[in-house]
């Protein structure tokens, strides 16, 4: 097709690990710094061989700045996503990838770190709820989201059960995963239903929760992949946007109840990749909050709309062991840890990597979903060898 | 009290005013559920000083559920209310799993009034001004909201702002439990509705649905907006959501 499908690949995959917010003992940048050198370690590639970095949603540590801490080389290409927050995540890894492919760059790291004592309290959403929401009381991305779900729930008919499915199985993969802040706290049923409500529907376990950390990736020529260690994840395809109609309208968005993955856009992603969204094996879906994460999979045509999503967004579909569509096989937003989506690239490159803490044996096409309901969307459709 | 509140509950309601009004934390913290400790204090607008407290009343609320309502009289005899609702936890004690000031009140927050852009300035001089002004388009007639720099359907630099109906139709809802900042201690649980306004092309404004306690909005009901003015003037007027009397039942 355009020949963007395999023309570059994930190389290298680094993280720190997920602290409490406000405990990290290192600022942002060393966090995003750690990131890095240890997906360069990944990569067994030279840290100085860097040339590109990329990341979105305003992170404090601007490429130059973290470059020059590496002393590169040479740096080619410095890039932020505009807008969207977490919507923006998977945009990151399209826009290095769209780098190496035009030859912008040879290895560009993508990355998002957040300490709260660098960048302050709820920096995952500076500058998105201003006074048309917050005179209000309007003051939270939860109350936002809420509202959509709500009305998803009451006039849609999704049934309510999907959103508590999303959540348990991100607590049931994330047993699996010592990374994982949820760890040792498996979530069932009876504990989901009794939390405490945040903003309805929304309760407790619906919501993701920020912590102190980063995650870094790199990404290199699809045609160079032999310079690097390990298994390449190759970029099929990805997409970035938002409808006519939906961005920064202060809930006037058309198609309300979606989550901005809009039909034009959903097909450019599977036309990209060559595939339909039956061909995925295992998909990371960015749950800022459960309900916006249920409304992604209807868009992208995981499951069907309406009360009918009930039958396929069930908890045992949702896990590895028995599911058709595994999801958050790390844990997830909610239960791995929150640093505004940036893990969740981690796994979906993971998954065709290897390294998954909850492997889906054979998977060969792995989905990543960015922030749902966000002024900006995207996704990335990551592929093994073997889609070529 | 009716015979059939559970004496335990009774005794522990008494008890728990009492060690509020005695400001014992430690013993209020111990009625809580453990798990929304931090909630519940952020949610009650109690002052740090009071002289006593006053079961009123204690009712069923639903199965294994019961709501007191306990008076709590200030230094200056002034008094107020709370209302708890009590469950029974994992250990068999009675504990409260939320907590509210009555009679609801909406929150006043910091950011009221025009924002940075100045994009919307008018309106909030609006509200001051007893009105519900959205912006419109002087050139093709298209209602703008969220206010935009320019006419987003003809591009036109001719745009102005005008008076609106307040009157429209539930488009979608949120009860907000969760005390996102300290102005909304004393107001939780708040409900914030999105309202679909027919006379301004179907656009939709934000807004507190006031007298809310209890009552769970539909989605498609009739309400009718008037404008609150605040508190004191570092706040700017609001408007306020009324649920329509006559059309309670209508829904969707």
């Amino acid at each position: 097709m355009s020949g963007f499908r395999g023309s570059t690949a994930v190389v290298g995959v680094g993280a720190t690990d997920y602290y409490k917010r406000g405990t990290s003992p290192l600022s942002s940048a060393q966090l995003v710094l750690q990131a890095i050198l240890r997906a360069c370690e990944d990569a067994g590639t030279d840290p100085r061989a860097i040339d590109g970095f990329v990341s979105y949603a305003g992170d404090s540590s601007e490429g130059l700045a973290i470059g020059a801490a590496l002393g590169v080389h040479e740096v080619r290409w410095s890039t932020q996503v505009w807008g969207g927050g977490g919507g923006a995540v998977a945009a990151a890894v399209n826009c290095a990838a769209a780098a190496v492919h035009s030859g912008q760059a040879s290895c560009v790291a993508v990355y998002r770190g957040l300490s709260e004592a660098t960048d302050g309290r709820g920096a995952y959403n500076k500058g998105h709820m201003g006074h048309l929401y917050a005179a209000h009381g309007m003051l939270a991305p939860a109350q936002v989201c809420a509202m959509r779900t709500q009305r998803m729930l009451e006039v849609d008919g999704v049934p309510p059960s999907t959103l508590e499915a999303v959540a348990l199985a991100g607590y049931h993969h994330a047993q699996n995963n010592p990374r994982a802040v949820a760890c040792g706290q498996p979530l069932d049923h009876d504990r989901y239903q009794g939390a405490r409500l945040i903003s309805e529907p929304l309760r407790l376990f619906d919501c993701s929760r920020e912590n102190d950390g980063a995650t870094a990736i790199l990404v290199a020529s699809g045609a160079r992949v032999g310079d690097y260690r390990g298994v390449p994840a190759y970029i099929l395809s990805g997409v970035q946007g938002a409808a006519a109609g939906w961005t920064e309208s202060v809930e006037n968005e058309n198609n309300y109840t979606g989550a901005g993955f809009h039909p034009a856009l959903v097909k450019r992603l599977w036309d990209g990749a060559e595939l339909t969204a039956a061909d995925v094996d295992v998909a990371q879906v960015y749950e800022n909050f459960t309900g916006p994460a249920v409304a992604s999979m209807i868009d992208h045509g995981l499951c069907p709309p309406g009360r009918a999503a009930g039958e396929v967004l069930t908890v045992d579909n949702l896990t590895v062991e028995r599911g058709r569509l595994p999801i958050n096989t790390a844990g997830g937003n909610i239960a791995e840890g929150f640093v505004h989506g940036i893990g969740l690239v981690a796994e979906a490159v993971r998954q065709i990597r290897g390294g998954s803490p909850n492997p889906v044996a054979g998977a060969d096409v792995s989905l990543l979903i960015g922030g749902p309901m966000a002024p900006l969307v995207s996704s990335t459709v990551f592929g093994s060898a073997a889609t070529i | 009290m009716t015979d059939t509140i559970p004496a335990d509950l009774a005794s522990t309601v008494v008890a728990h005013g009492k060690a509020v009004a005695a400001g014992d934390n430690d013993a209020v913290l111990a009625d809580f559920l453990p798990d929304r400790i931090g909630q519940l204090i952020a949610s009650a607008d109690v002052p740090a000083r009071l002289k006593g407290a006053e079961v009123r009343t204690i009712t069923e609320a639903g199965p294994g559920q019961y709501d007191a309502i306990i008076r709590y009289t200030k230094l200056d005899d002034h008094w107020f209310e709370l209302r708890s609702r009590w469950v029974c936890f994992t250990d068999g004690s009675w504990r409260v799993s939320s907590v509210r000031n009555i009679p609801d009140t909406p929150p006043w927050m910091g950011l009221t009034g025009p924002s940075a852009d100045g994009l919307d300035t008018a309106h909030w001089e609006g509200l001051r001004a007893g009105k519900l002004l959205l912006q419109r388009c002087r050139q093709c007639a298209t209602w703008i909201w969220s206010p935009r720099p320019i006419c987003p359907a003809c591009h036109s630099f001719d745009t102005g702002f005008e008076a609106v109906n307040p009157v429209g139709i539930i488009y979608s809802w949120t009860r907000t439990w969760q005390p996102f900042s300290q102005e909304a201690t004393g107001h939780l649980p708040y409900t914030v509705v999105l309202v679909e306004l027919p006379a301004a092309d179907a656009r939709r404004v934000l807004g507190v649905l006031a007298h809310a306690d209890g009552l769970t909005p539909r989605i498609g009901a009739a309400v009718q907006g008037i404008i609150e003015q605040p508190p004191d003037d570092r706040y700017w007027p609001l408007v306020r959501w009324h649920l329509d009397p006559d059309s309670d039942l209508e829904t969707r």
